[in-house]
C-alpha cells in the first residue's frame, strides 16, 4: 500500500511540472502580449515608450522565456499568479471571490443529477432489456446529445420569455438590495432554476448510463451467478453483491466529476450571466488577461490532478486488487 | 489466408449493427446530413443549375462544389432551364426581408439581415461535418499511432505517452479548447486543430490496451520470427486489427467536435462570419429570442439530430463489436 502510495503521489509531482509546463507554453506561443493589448485598447501613439518598458518590466515581459517561467512557477508555488491585466487586483482573489458562485450552482446539479441518475441506472440494469428500460435508454443517450447552450435557450424562451415565470438570466434581480432576508433567498432561487437544470441533465444521463454499465459488468461475473444459484432473491443479489462492487467505477467517476464544481461551465455560466468561474475563465480570455487565465488554468489543472490522485487512493483503500497489482 | 476472408470479421460486425434499427435510422441520416454538407452548393444556390444561353447548355451553380457558394446576385444571360431546390445563397442579404417568419419563400424564415436559414443551415453542415470530420481524424491518427508505441514497446515510451495523456485529462476539456481558439486567430482550422489535440486520448488508450492484448498472439509472434522490422508488425499487422474500439472513439470524437465548435461559434470564438454555421445561428437567436423562434428551433435541431447521429451510431457499433453481446 505504501510504495503504490508513494508511486502515485511521485507520478502526481511530475504531472503537475507538466501542467504548469503546458500552460506556461501555450500562454507564451500566443502571439502579443499584455502590452500590445495595451496598444490596441489606445491606439498606438499615445502610450510613451516608458510606460510600456515600465508595463513590460512589471509583468517580467522583458526577460528570457525560461526566466518567466522561473518567475511565475515561483509565484504558482505560492498561489501568487500577478495582478491582474483588468484591474490589477491579484488573478488569484479575483477567482477566490468567484470560487463560491460556481461551487453553489454546480454543486447543486450534481447533486441532482447524482440522486436521480444513480438510482435511474440502478434500476435498468434490474430490468435489462424490458420495453421500458430499452425506451428509456434510448432517451437518455439522446439528452446526451443535447447541445446544452440550446437547452438553455429553449428554457428561456419558455419560462421567462413566454410566461415570464423566472429571470432571464444574472444572479439578483435589480431590487435585490431593497429585499428582505427571504425575499433575498428565494430571488437567488429563482435565478438558479434554469442554470441549474441546464446544467443538470446531460450529466444525468451520463450517472444513469455510467451506473448502468458499471453494474452489467458485476452482473456478468461469476460470484453474482453463484449467488443466484444459491437462492438468492434478486433484490438482494443486486444490492449486497452486485451494487456493492459496481461502488468501484462510480468512486473513479466522483473523482472526475469534482474538478467541473470548480471549473464550472463556460457555456452556461457565460449564457446566464452567472458570475462563477467558467464565465470569469471566458471573460478573462476575451480580454487576453494573462495572468488570470494562467491562475484558472493551473489552478483547475491541479484540483482536477488532486481529485484523481484521491479518487486513486480511495479506490486503493475500497479494493484490494489494485494495491498489488498497482497503478496503469 | 485469403485476402477476401480478412473481410469476414467485418461482415458479422455489419450483420450485427444492422440488427438494430435505430442504428440504420442514424447511419442512414448521417449520410444524408453529409450528403447535404457535400452538395450544399447545388441544392442552395441562388445561381441557377442549369441554364440555357446561346451558346448552349450552361451549369453555374456546379462551380460553387469545390468552394464556397457567394451571395452576389448576377444578371443570367439566357433562360433558367432549372433553379436549385432552395434558390437562395447562404451570403445572399435582403435587408427589406428581415428577420421574416417562415414562408414559402423562405421556409425556416430569415435572418437579422434578411439571409434564407434554410440555406446557411444546408450550407452550415459543410463547416460543422469538416470539423468534426478532420479533427476526428487527428485525434484517431495521434491517438492510433501513440497509443501503438505505447503498447508495442512498452516500458519508457509507455511510461512518457502515459504521463502526456495524464497531463492533457488534467485540463477541463473546454478550458483547453477555448484557451487554444481564443488566444490564437479563431478559425476553422484552429478549432480543428484544438479539438484534435485535446480529444486524441481516449483513442490513445483504447488502441494501448487492444495492442498489449494481441501483441502476444501467435500472429504477431509468427510476423516476428519472419523477421519483420517493428514497424511493419505495428502499421501493418497489429494496428488494422486494434482499429474497431478506434473507430468507435472516433464516432464519439465526431459528435463531440460537431458540438463544441456549435458551442463555440455561439460564444463568438468559432467559425468566424460570414461563414455559415449552426451556432453562429444560434448566437443571433440569443438576441432575438423573444420573437424569432425559427432562429432557435431549427438550428438546435440540426445540431441535436446530427450530433445524436454519430452518437448513437458509435454507441450500436460499439455493442456489434464487443463479443458478449
Amino acid at each position: 500500500m505504501t510504495a503504490y502510495l508513494a508511486r502515485r503521489f511521485a507520478y502526481a509531482v511530475l504531472t503537475f511540472f507538466g501542467i504548469t509546463v503546458v500552460t506556461f507554453a501555450l500562454i507564451h506561443s500566443v502571439p502579443g502580449d499584455p502590452v500590445t493589448f495595451y496598444i490596441g485598447k489606445a491606439g498606438p501613439h499615445t502610450i510613451p515608450p516608458a510606460v510600456l518598458a515600465a508595463v513590460r518590466h512589471e509583468y517580467h515581459l522583458d526577460e528570457p522565456l525560461w526566466k518567466q517561467y522561473g518567475w511565475w512557477l515561483r509565484g504558482v508555488m505560492t498561489l501568487d499568479f500577478g495582478p491582474s491585466v483588468i484591474d490589477h487586483q491579484p488573478a488569484m482573489s479575483r477567482i477566490l471571490e468567484k470560487l463560491p458562485n460556481s461551487v453553489v450552482l454546480n454543486g447543486l446539479a450534481f447533486l441532482l443529477a447524482a440522486i436521480t441518475g444513480i438510482p435511474i441506472g440502478l434500476w435498468s440494469a434490474s430490468r435489462s432489456g424490458h420495453l421500458l428500460e430499452r425506451g428509456s435508454s434510448v432517451v437518455f443517450f439522446l439528452l446526451y446529445s443535447l447541445p446544452s447552450f440550446w437547452v438553455a435557450l429553449l428554457l428561456m424562451e419558455l419560462f421567462a420569455v413566454h410566461h415570464n415565470w423566472l429571470p432571464l438570466f444574472g444572479m439578483t434581480s435589480d431590487d435585490y438590495e431593497f429585499r428582505s432576508a427571504i425575499g433575498r433567498m428565494i430571488d437567488r432561487g429563482q435565478h438558479m432554476i434554469l442554470p441549474v437544470l441546464t446544467l443538470t441533465y446531460a450529466q444525468l444521463a451520463f450517472y444513469a448510463r455510467f451506473t448502468k454499465s458499471a453494474l452489467d459488468e458485476v452482473i456478468h461475473q461469476d460470484f453474482i451467478t453463484t449467488a443466484r444459484a444459491k437462492g438468492v432473491s434478486q433484490p438482494a443479489v443486486l444490492w449486497h453483491h452486485a451494487f456493492r462492487n459496481a461502488l468501484l467505477p462510480l468512486i473513479t467517476l466522483l473523482g472526475l466529476t469534482i474538478p467541473y464544481l470548480l471549473s464550472g461551465s463556460v457555456i452556461v455560466e457565460s449564457i446566464f450571466q452567472w458570475d462563477g468561474i467558467g464565465r470569469l475563465y471566458f471573460l478573462s480570455l476575451i480580454s487576453r488577461d494573462y495572468p488570470t487565465v494562467l491562475a484558472l488554468t493551473v489552478v483547475t489543472a491541479v484540483f482536477t490532478l488532486l481529485a484523481s490522485v484521491l479518487a486513486d487512493v480511495l479506490y486503493a483503500v475500497a479494493d484490494p486488487r489494485v494495491r498489488v497489482e498497482g497503478p496503469r | 489466408m485469403k485476402p477476401h476472408e480478412a473481410g469476414a470479421p467485418w461482415r458479422e460486425v455489419w450483420r450485427r449493427f444492422r440488427r438494430s434499427t435505430i442504428a440504420i435510422v442514424a447511419l442512414i441520416y448521417g449520410c444524408m446530413v453529409a450528403l447535404c454538407a457535400i452538395f450544399a452548393p447545388i441544392i442552395a444556390n441562388s445561381k441557377p443549375l442549369i441554364l440555357r444561353t446561346p451558346q448552349g447548355l450552361r451549369f453555374p451553380a456546379v462551380h460553387d462544389l469545390a468552394g464556397e457558394a457567394q451571395g452576389a446576385e448576377e444578371q443570367w444571360e439566357g433562360k433558367v432551364v432549372l433553379r436549385a431546390l432552395v434558390a437562395h445563397s447562404p451570403n445572399e442579404l435582403d435587408l427589406m426581408r428581415r428577420l421574416q417568419p417562415p414562408s414559402s419563400q423562405h421556409r425556416f424564415g430569415t435572418d437579422d439581415v434578411g439571409r434564407d436559414v434554410l440555406t446557411r443551415l444546408i450550407h452550415g453542415a459543410r463547416v460543422s461535418l469538416t470539423v468534426g470530420f478532420l479533427a476526428a481524424a487527428i485525434a484517431l491518427l495521434v491517438g492510433a499511432v501513440l497509443g501503438a508505441i505505447a503498447g508495442f514497446y512498452g516500458g519508457a515510451l509507455d511510461w512518457i505517452v502515459s504521463r502526456v495523456i495524464e497531463i492533457v485529462l488534467c485540463f477541463p476539456f473546454l478550458f483547453l479548447v477555448v484557451a487554444i481558439v481564443g488566444l490564437f486567430r479563431p478559425s476553422m482550422y484552429t478549432i480543428v486543430i484544438a479539438l484534435g489535440i485535446t480529444t486524441w486520448t481516449d483513442t490513445a488508450r483504447y488502441v494501448r490496451g487492444e495492442i498489449l492484448r494481441i501483441r502476444e498472439l501467435e500472429f504477431a509472434h509468427a510476423a516476428r520470427a519472419i523477421g519483420a522490422r517493428d514497424v511493419r508488425i505495428i502499421f501493418r499487422h497489429l494496428l488494422p486489427n486494434a482499429l474497431a474500439p478506434a473507430l468507435v472513439s472516433a464516432n464519439f470524437s465526431m459528435a463531440a467536435a460537431i458540438l463544441t465548435e456549435s458551442s463555440l461559434s455561439f460564444l463568438g470564438i468559432g467559425v468566424p462570419l460570414p461563414a455559415p454555421s449552426w451556432g453562429g445561428i444560434l448566437s443571433l437567436a440569443e438576441q432575438y429570442i423573444d420573437y424569432a423562434w425559427w432562429l432557435v428551433l431549427f438550428p438546435g435541431v440540426a445540431i441535436f439530430t446530427t450530433v445524436a447521429a454519430f452518437n448513437v451510431v458509435g454507441d450500436r457499433l460499439r455493442e456489434a463489436l464487443d463479443p458478449r453481446g
